[in-house]
């Protein structure tokens, strides 16, 4: 069903509550008053034939004079698409939360409050979620006045090194550190003979500065709270500070295990806004690195994960395959980590004829070395025990969850954003969507997610096989206008990356810069659902459950 | 002067003082001095061997963990690396000593010490060769269960002194796994005692013979399936991967030793690698028929003098040696290949299957000892039977390596033509 059929029947339904159907938009939308949010929701998610089960992305935007913010919604069911929009008063802000509806929106809501000061009324937990709680102001918003100075932190220092004292005088008195309470904290403190216990933010298994906070009795975890934003760097607001071309380097540390798909994302929305034609080489160029970047970082998600439950050595193993990616990667743009391949309208360099021998060369040698890991680590029955059986993710509550890419295939969802709404020359290629098949557990569970990653760099190779093969000659670039001025207007671009859905919603308002951007991420939907899937686990479960979702900090914290 | 054929240190003071003094040693004053220098001189060299043993063992582990994790390991300090130990040793003996703020300071300190002396005191009994021994005590093995014991309260010390919770964690789950697996270490002993009929460590090895057939391991099912439950508990009780949960790192830091920097920090360490060879050790002695020279009987090495009795000596070592390192090299291989076990998978892989398995052991080689005469036609086909036995897995572990070393060589031409062997493929 297309966005104005939907339009139709909400007006049938709800005649108060249905501002608008603005068309004009590269997604249309409808916006809806916020009082009749809550119904208008529970409608599409329940309603027969419109049953949007999947909220993709929750954003905020500052209008000035008013916050507005956007709902993507997505039928897993039916395939089909919509966007809500919501408006209330800059001067106070109150919009009824969703959270109860989708429960991913329970942290899309937290970091909407934290970064633009929403007030989400009906959210049972409206903390901060990005900045720590004693931040005083939105960052977000457009009249936002950073602070002069942060515990001591200014953002400059003016005297530059002429303020430190050299040499004599001998060590100058240091004011001593004042350590600061704990600011978050489970909301029921542990009583009788739970132990609290802070996982993080330095532990060797949190993958990155993150922070669990736990609730155990012994072994056995009674409460987890996920506690992120040690890596907040406020990538979304340095994007508002930024040329749309220029923020290409800064989307490759969204994700540093997939900087590909952050610069494919961020170039097909721009693509989109300034209805930009790719060459068919450049998009062949795409994929091809999107299918190495994939198999890369899931060298490193099973490696990784294999080194958590205990084995070190597949880890050392992928990590000397991925040395020949690597290799391959700077063969073809020159970096390693952070690529910054991607061109508004193309890829910066052409994939050489070398590059394609030595790539499918290694190709032929990495069919033999999955071979040889299957056997190693995928077979051994204590790493079969270790995770099957762990954390079983029912479908239901992957979707409400939001999670998405393998984590959410693995629960036995059928979604693949490359084939279900495909971008970039994905329909000419052949290659199967991988979903959990309860290889030794039940549905959902640790293993699913671990073999789902490993079964999906199978379909990589494959990919990449035929798009080595297929690639036509041609430029590599379109024609892109100096400055890039698009016209006022909206978009959602989505990527599947190896961490699942990876979105931007980028609003334009007709400068050369992007009056909003919001990323969507994998990691971030994941992380939530920790809380709801932990009591019950061990101490040696939840690593193993950090570890199946892949996360990678920075793309939680962005 | 008589020649010396005594067992252990105390027979070898008596010698010296009934030969080189010649005095009575019941009734001579200074007999206690003579005493008081023997332990010493045993002492100092069972901890000069614990130490070049586990120093350069950490380069044979980390060498053999490069190989297998197809990388390269330690190979700057000495020819290959060889040094790397020494180097090591000196770094942490240089570096500050840091003790926790809050932390139980003398718990905090003497913690080393006690998983230290808990190692090293099993030395004590532990054979090096035929006359090789500190004290051949007549409840040697009880002994051994006993001193270990200590390790577990050091560990836990470590773990309540650090004042961390991570190393409180390390610290009781060492407590509840050190023992628990006690309890099937002491029946797979128990097996063995009533083989023998003696604790004494000396005596059970005598009860065996240089051959394979006349180990324990061959003696009847039931001693072979003990062998290797016997190793399992070892390698729980060493803290080894699968089963090193009180040191997972991807769990709980570093588990007890999470706080310990320095020279303590090293005496963990040392511990765990000493460990192997107690580990080795206690496994060859009950099962491998320790250092029998084969073809050689105990009597003719006590009957033998001079220079003989010297290299008959060298030989039962390097044959016990040889056999520890062999032991040595498997648990080493396990460490880098198996993931580690949950707290609860490692508890009923110890109460629900290595304890009824050992109880079925002790049962069953009672009801051997009953009813098969020592010697007899019986006993001699079943040794047999169990030796090709343990020959069989010896040659399917082998098979089972080329196999995997060849799947990958005939499914990859290009692999045929490397100089370098497996792990280090070129790269296309």
């Amino acid at each position: 069903m297309d966005a104005r059929e939907i339009y139709g029947l909400l007006v049938q339904k709800f005649p108060e509550g249905i501002l608008e159907f603005k068309e004009n938009l590269l997604d249309p939308a409808i916006e809806v008053k916020p009082q009749a949010l809550i119904d208008v929701a529970f409608f599409l998610k329940a309603e027969q034939g419109l049953e949007f089960d999947y909220l993709r992305c929750l954003s905020g935007v500052d209008l000035k004079d008013q916050l507005e913010v956007v709902y993507q919604l997505h039928s897993i069911a039916k395939g089909h698409d919509l966007v809500i929009k919501v408006k209330a008063a800059a001067g106070d802000p109150v919009i009824p939360s969703v959270s109860g509806i989708w429960k991913t929106a329970n942290w899309h809501e937290r970091e909407a409050f934290d970064l633009l000061g929403i007030n989400f009324q009906g959210h049972d937990d409206l903390r901060r979620i990005l900045l720590p709680e004693d931040w005083i102001g939105h960052p977000l918003k457009k009249d936002y006045v950073p602070q002069p100075e942060y515990h001591g932190i200014t953002p400059d220092r003016p005297d530059g090194l002429d303020a430190i004292p050299i040499g004599e005088g001998g060590e100058q008195p240091r004011p001593p550190i004042q350590y600061l309470p704990a600011m978050h904290g489970p909301k029921d403190e542990p009583e009788g003979k739970l132990f609290h216990l802070n996982m993080g933010p330095h532990h060797p298994s949190t993958h990155g500065v993150l922070n669990f906070m736990l609730n155990t009795d012994g072994e056995v975890l009674s409460r987890v709270v996920p506690e992120v934003g040690y890596l907040h760097r406020g990538m979304e607001k340095l994007a508002e500070n930024l040329q749309y071309s220029g923020n290409m380097p800064y989307t490759d540390r969204i994700d540093y295990l997939g900087s590909m798909f952050c610069n494919h994302g961020w170039a097909m929305a721009i693509e989109r806004l300034l209805n930009i034609e790719v060459p068919k080489r450049a998009e062949y160029c795409r994929v091809i690195v999107d299918e190495l970047n994939r198999i890369a970082s899931h060298l490193i998600a099973t490696g990784s994960m294999a080194m958590d439950v205990g084995a070190f050595t597949p880890f050392t193993h992928w990590l000397r395959e991925r040395e020949t990616i690597n290799d391959i990667m700077e063969m073809i743009c020159g970096a390693r980590l952070t690529y910054n391949y991607m061109r508004i309208g193309g890829v910066s360099r052409d994939i050489s004829p070398a590059v394609v021998e030595k790539t499918l060369a290694w190709l032929d040698h990495f069919d033999i070395i999955m071979e040889e890991f299957d056997r190693l680590i995928s077979e051994n029955q204590i790493f079969i025990k270790r995770l099957a059986e762990i954390a079983v993710i029912s479908a239901e509550d992957a979707i409400d969850y939001g999670l998405s890419g393998p984590n959410l295939r693995a629960s036995g969802v059928d979604f693949d954003i490359r084939r279900d709404e495909p971008y970039s020359v994905y329909p000419e290629l052949d290659f199967d969507v991988i979903t959990g098949k309860a290889w030794k557990g039940s549905l959902g569970d640790c293993y699913d997610r671990y073999y789902c990653r490993m079964d999906e760099m199978r379909q990589s190779v494959r990919i990449l096989r035929q798009a080595l093969k297929a690639m036509p000659e041609g430029d590599i670039r379109a024609k892109v206008p100096k400055t890039i001025k698009p016209d006022p207007n909206e978009v959602y671009s989505r990527v599947e990356s190896a961490r699942g859905e990876l979105g931007y919603y980028v609003v334009s308002d007709g400068s050369p810069k992007p009056y909003r951007a919001k990323y969507r991420t994998g990691s971030f939907t994941s992380m939530s659902i920790i809380e709801h899937l932990s009591p019950g686990l061990m101490v040696a479960d939840l690593v193993a459950l950090i570890a199946s979702f892949d996360v990678v900090a920075p793309e939680v914290d962005r | 002067m008589d020649r010396w054929d005594g067992g252990d240190m105390k027979e070898l003071a008596e010698w010296v003082i009934r030969d080189l003094f010649s005095k009575n040693p019941d009734t001579w004053q200074y007999t206690w001095a003579i005493y008081l220098a023997g332990m010493a001189l045993a002492a100092v060299i069972c901890l000069g061997f614990v130490a070049v043993f586990a120093g350069p063992v950490t380069w044979v582990e980390r060498r053999t963990a490069g190989r297998i994790m197809s990388r390269i390991g330690p190979n700057r300090v000495g020819p290959q690396g060889v040094l790397q130990w020494l180097a090591d040793g000196i770094k942490n003996l240089l570096k500050e000593d840091l003790i926790p703020d809050d932390a139980d300071k003398p718990l905090f300190r003497l913690a080393p010490y006690l998983v230290f002396s808990g190692m090293f005191g099993t030395f004590v009994v532990l054979p090096f060769g035929a006359n090789l021994i500190a004290a051949d005590l007549d409840i040697g093995v009880l002994y051994l269960m006993a001193v270990t014991t200590l390790v577990v309260v050091g560990l836990l010390t470590a773990g309540w002194a650090s004042n961390s919770k991570w190393a409180l964690y390390g610290g009781i789950r060492s407590a509840a796994q050190l023992v628990s697996y006690e309890v099937p270490i002491a029946f797979a002993l128990l097996v063995v005692v009533i083989s023998t009929g003696s604790l004494s460590t000396q005596a059970i090895i005598k009860a065996q013979g240089g051959w394979p057939w006349q180990w324990f391991v061959a003696k009847n099912p039931f001693t072979f399936i003990a062998f290797f439950l016997l190793l399992t508990s070892a390698m729980a009780e060493g803290n080894r991967i699968p089963f090193d949960l009180p040191e997972a790192e991807s769990e709980l830091v570093a588990g007890y030793n999470t706080e310990y920097s320095g020279m303590r920090f090293l005496f963990f360490l040392f511990e765990e690698w000493a460990n192997l060879w107690i580990m080795g050790a206690i496994t060859t002695l009950c099962f491998l028929g320790g250092w029998q020279i084969p073809g050689v009987s105990p009597e003719k090495i006590s009957a033998s003098s001079g220079w003989t009795f010297v290299g008959w000596q060298l030989l039962s070592f390097a044959i016990f040696a040889a056999k520890v390192s062999w032991i040595v090299f498997i648990v080493i291989q396990a460490r880098w290949t198996l993931p580690r076990l949950r707290v609860d998978q490692l508890m009923s892989t110890c109460w629900k299957y290595l304890v009824p398995m050992t109880l079925v052991c002790i049962a069953g080689v009672l009801f051997m000892d009953l009813y098969i005469v020592q010697g007899g036609i019986t006993d001699k086909i079943i040794r047999w039977i169990m030796t090709l036995l343990g020959a069989a897995v010896i040659v399917l572990f082998f098979l089972r390596a080329r196999y995997n070393y060849k799947m990958d060589k005939d499914k990859y031409p290009g692999l045929r033509n490397e100089k370098m062997w497996y792990p280090p493929y070129r790269m296309p």
